[in-house]
C-alpha cells in the first residue's frame, strides 16, 4: 500500500478515532466482498481500506506512522478468502437459502421449474474434492510404495503409490473425498506427489543418473564394485582405465516406462584421490617417468 | 479441507465460547464428521465474515443474524440466476 492511509479513508490527518471508524464503516459497507458478492472489482480497494484502517485504528501504530517511523506498506493483512467464494462451493453445509424465491418456484411455469431444479441439485450435491500433498522418497517414486495420510478429522487415508511417479504428479482416489449431500455421492481425494530429492540419484526421463565415486586404483586397474540402485545394490564390472566422466549403463535399473519395461541407470564415474593425500602415491607419481608425456589439456584453446 | 473443532478454532481465530454461541444461533452449521463436527474452508470464511460484522462494523448479535439471513438469501438468488443464465445460453426454447 503506497498511498496515504488518511487519503484512502478520506479523513483529515487530525481526524479523531471515532471519525476514522465512521469513515471505515461507510467505505467497508460498499466494498466488503461478502456484502457485495457480485462486485468482484472492489476487493482490491477493500483490502487497501482495511489495511489503512488497521494502521490508523491502533493509536500506537498511527503515531509511529505520523512520526514517519513506519511505512504504511507493512500493515497489510495476510490474504484471506471471503465467504462469497464458498457460498456456491460443493463443500460443507450450504447456507444459501431459497426463501427469497420460494413464492416464484410454486408456480407452474418453466421459470418455476428451473428454480425447483436448482433446489433439488443442492439437496443432492456431490461432496468436495479434498486436496493433499504427499512427500515420498525418491526410491519409493521408482519402486512404488504404500503410504497412509492422516486426515484432519482424525481418520486416515491409505494411498498406493504406483511405481514411476514423477514430482508434481497427482493421484485421484475416487470417492475418498468429503461426503456429499443426499444422493450426491462423495468427492475424490486428490493427492499431489512431491518426490523428495535423493543425495545419490537424479532422474532424467526414464533413466536414473548416479554419480559414483571410484578410487584411483579401481579407475586404473578396473574392478568389480557394488553400485546402489533404487531396488538395491548390484555388482558392476568397472573396465580398466575408467576415467572421471565415463558413463556406464545398468540396463533396466531405471524408472518404469509407460509402455512397459524400465529405463536404465546411468552411472557417471568420478575418480577420487585418497584423502588425506597419500605419501606413497606422491612418491610413486614423482618417479613415474611417463607422467609428463600426457597433456590432458592438449587441443584446448588457450 | 475438512477440519476438527480445535483446528477450526485455530484457523478462524475465535474462542470456544464464541463458537458455541454461533453454533447455537446456527450462524455456522458444520457437517457431521466421524469424531464430532467437521468444519470446512467455507465455514472459516463465514466465521471471518461474522467477525468483520461484529468487530469492524459494530453489528450486534441480532444484527449479525439478520445480515446472514439476507446474505444467504442473496446467494440462493444468485445461484438461481446463474442456473437461469446457463439454461438461456444453452438455448432452451421453452424459456
Amino acid at each position: 500500500m503506497a498511498t496515504n492511509p488518511y487519503e484512502v479513508l478520506g479523513v483529515r490527518a487530525s481526524a479523531s478515532a471515532a471519525e476514522i471508524q465512521k469513515a471505515y464503516r461507510a467505505l467497508a459497507k460498499k466494498l466488503h466482498p461478502d456484502l457485495n458478492p457480485g462486485d468482484t472489482a472492489s476487493e482490491e480497494k477493500f483490502k487497501e481500506v482495511t489495511a489503512s484502517y488497521d494502521l490508523l485504528r491502533d493509536p500506537e501504530k498511527r503515531k509511529r506512522f505520523d512520526d514517519g517511523e513506519i511505512d504504511a506498506s507493512g500493515m497489510e493483512r495476510p490474504p484471506r478468502h471471503y465467504y462469497r467464494d464458498y457460498s456456491d462451493a460443493a463443500n460443507g453445509h450450504s447456507y444459501a437459502s431459497n426463501a427469497g424465491f420460494t413464492d416464484f418456484s410454486e408456480d407452474d411455469d418453466p421459470f418455476a421449474e428451473l428454480l425447483r431444479r436448482s433446489q433439488r441439485a443442492r439437496a443432492n450435491r456431490r461432496g468436495e474434492d479434498l486436496h493433499f500433498r504427499l512427500p515420498i522418497a525418491f526410491v519409493d517414486s521408482i519402486t512404488g510404495a504404500s503410504k497412509r495420510i492422516a486426515l484432519p478429522d482424525g481418520g486416515a487415508l491409505d494411498v498406493t503409490i504406483p511405481p514411476g511417479l514423477v514430482d508434481g504428479q497427482t493421484l485421484r482416489l475416487k470417492g475418498k473425498g468429503a461426503p456429499g449431500l443426499g444422493e450426491g455421492g462423495p468427492g475424490d481425494a486428490l493427492i499431489e506427489i512431491e518426490v523428495l530429492p535423493d543425495p545419490r540419484f537424479a532422474r532424467d526421463g526414464d533413466n536414473i543418473v548416479l554419480d559414483l565415486p571410484i578410487s584411483l586404483r579401481e579407475a586404473v586397474l578396473g574392478a568389480r564394485i557394488r553400485v546402489p540402485t533404487p531396488t538395491g545394490e548390484v555388482e558392476m564390472a568397472l573396465p580398466k582405465g575408467s576415467n572421471t566422466g565415463t558413463t556406464l549403463r545398468l540396463k533396466g535399473k531405471g524408472a518404469p516406462r509407460r509402455g512397459g519395461g524400465h529405463g536404465d541407470e546411468l552411472v557417471k564415474l568420478k575418480v577420487v584421490l585418497p584423502k588425506p593425500p597419500d605419501p606413497a602415491l606422491e612418491a610413486f607419481v614423482e618417479t613415474w617417468s611417463e607422467a609428463d608425456r600426457f597433456n590432458p589439456r592438449e587441443g584446448m584453446p588457450s | 479441507m475438512i477440519m476438527t473443532r480445535q483446528a477450526f478454532l485455530v484457523t478462524s481465530g475465535i474462542d470456544g465460547q464464541m463458537l458455541e454461541f454461533w453454533l447455537e444461533q446456527q450462524w455456522l452449521i458444520p457437517q457431521d464428521g466421524p469424531d464430532g463436527p467437521a468444519f470446512s474452508d467455507g465455514d472459516v470464511a463465514r466465521a471471518h465474515f461474522i467477525l468483520d460484522l461484529k468487530r469492524d462494523f459494530g453489528v450486534n448479535d441480532e444484527g449479525v443474524g439478520l445480515v446472514l439471513h439476507l446474505v444467504d438469501q442473496l446467494h440462493g438468488m444468485r445461484r438461481a440466476f446463474a442456473l437461469l443464465k446457463n439454461e438461456m445460453s444453452a438455448g432452451r426454447s421453452d424459456l
